[in-house]
């Protein structure tokens, strides 16, 4: 999470992973189903930091 | 990134050709957000905004610096500045901006910065130094956040711009006010509704004349006053240039005739695309988002051209519509917008206060067109839903 300045902008693409709790900050699941693969893809595109890293 | 992303998606939606990715900076494809920020504010290296690229799954050939410098449509071929020429089936144009350069009576060269490259990012780091005088030309977003970089590292910095407010033109006045507010509490000055008449010094500039005859002292100036589109080696097609080069509704260009290229994508910064729901003309939208979404869709595009994506879930030709999206850090500052608040007609505070943390809402017509805040993410981001453009 060193490089997450919490935008949100992965809450949208995958949301059963990624969500923005009630202070604004970015909290995620470490490790989600094949069948969110792709969200979590589309959320690694979309985050302006670069902070997210999929590990298969 | 455009170049980047489009061949990813091209590959994700099983396109089998060849593609070979051209660009005319030295680097591979890089994340250019942290340049004002972190890049600025913790010296890191390249391998920190470098984008990751799988190779095996990529199959992509690059070509750098080495920028196109013509285009023959008709031959359907590029010709490089190395004097090597590439023919091509579909060619994705998505060479993005370059900084706006001042000229001035005495046009110094030494001590003038731009923020666009990486190259520029590592160049002000290493003349940033603490208690270094650095002025600033231009009060948008990317002065904003230099500002905030240069001064939290120790810099004394002033932002001098044309406009009354600084990111009136984008937010409106309030909101515009309420982040000059805190750059000042935080010790950057503000010369507004002024311009730079002239540079001071011999070889080394040493300070500005404002156009009201102040002169500010000066070991750094930054020009950030926009950018101007990289489209000149699109030019002698007939396109429809002028300002980026403008679209069908699926990215391809156009020409003046009004007739579209087939084989001619455009992605990112660069495209000048029509709205779906707005009785306005074709824009471009310089914000980061928009080459990521404009690549997963012209991949997706060429992928069903060419039968690799049969997808029931895609519609060919389908109005490309994406929610422009941008954010912005400065101090303790967070901004967050989605849609687009410059073709507003009304702005309204939704909720907040100006103090502290807060939502605009920005109509046109009356429909929501844009939701824009500092702080208040998660309230932000679930009004996106209402936006129509």
């Amino acid at each position: 999470m060193e490089k997450c300045q919490h935008y949100g902008q992965c809450v949208y693409e995958a949301p059963n992973i990624f969500q923005l709790n009630s202070e604004d900050k970015l909290e995620y699941i470490a490790t989600a189903d094949d069948a969110e693969l792709n969200n979590v893809k589309e959320a690694a595109d979309v985050c302006p930091m670069q902070a997210i890293t999929i590990v298969q | 990134m455009g170049g980047l992303r489009t061949a990813e998606s091209l590959r994700r939606f099983g396109y089998s050709g060849d593609i070979t990715i051209v660009g005319g900076e030295k680097h591979l494809p890089y994340n250019r957000p942290p340049l004002s920020k972190d890049l600025l504010a913790q010296g890191k290296d390249f391998d920190a905004v470098a984008f990751p690229i799988k190779d095996s799954e990529l199959k992509a050939e690059f070509i750098l610096a080495d920028p196109a410098t013509s285009l023959s449509c008709h031959e359907k071929r590029i010709y490089l500045a190395s004097g090597r020429n590439l023919e091509y089936d579909y060619l994705v144009a998505a060479t993005g901006l370059r900084s706006r350069q001042m000229h001035f009576p005495n046009n110094l060269k030494l001590g003038r910065y731009n923020l666009r490259t990486f190259d520029d990012a590592k160049a002000i780091g290493a003349a940033a130094t603490p208690e270094k005088k650095v002025v600033i030309l231009g009060a948008g977003f990317i002065g904003l956040e230099l500002a905030a970089t240069l001064r939290t590292l120790g810099c004394s910095v002033a932002i001098v711009a044309l406009e009354a407010i600084p990111l009136s033109p984008i937010l409106g006045d309030d909101f515009g006010l309420a982040v000059q507010k805190r750059h000042e509490k935080e010790g950057v000055q503000f010369h507004l509704n002024r311009s730079v008449q002239d540079l001071i010094g011999d070889q080394r500039i040493s300070g500005v004349l404002l156009s009201d005859g102040e002169i500010l002292e000066c070991d750094l100036l930054i020009e950030a006053v926009g950018s101007q589109t990289n489209t000149e080696w699109l030019e002698g097609n007939n396109l429809e240039m002028g300002n980026g080069v403008l679209t069908d509704n699926s990215l391809r260009a156009m020409r003046i005739d009004k007739s579209r290229v087939e084989d001619l994508f455009v992605v990112g910064d660069i495209a000048r695309f029509p709205y779906l729901n707005i009785a306005l003309p074709a824009r471009r939208i310089e914000h980061w988002n928009i080459p990521v979404e404009c690549g997963k869709r012209v991949g997706r595009e060429i992928s069903a051209i060419e039968g690799s994506e049969s997808s029931s879930e895609f519609k060919q030709g389908e109005h490309f519509n994406p929610l422009p999206s941008f954010w912005s850090d400065q101090f303790s500052i967070s901004i967050l917008s989605y849609g687009e608040p410059k073709i507003a007609d009304t702005i309204s505070l939704l909720e907040g206060s100006l103090d502290s943390e807060f939502i605009f809402e920005y109509r046109r017509e009356g429909s929501v067109v844009a939701v824009a805040g500092i702080g208040m993410r998660r309230k932000i981001s679930a009004l996106r839903e209402e936006i129509r453009l």
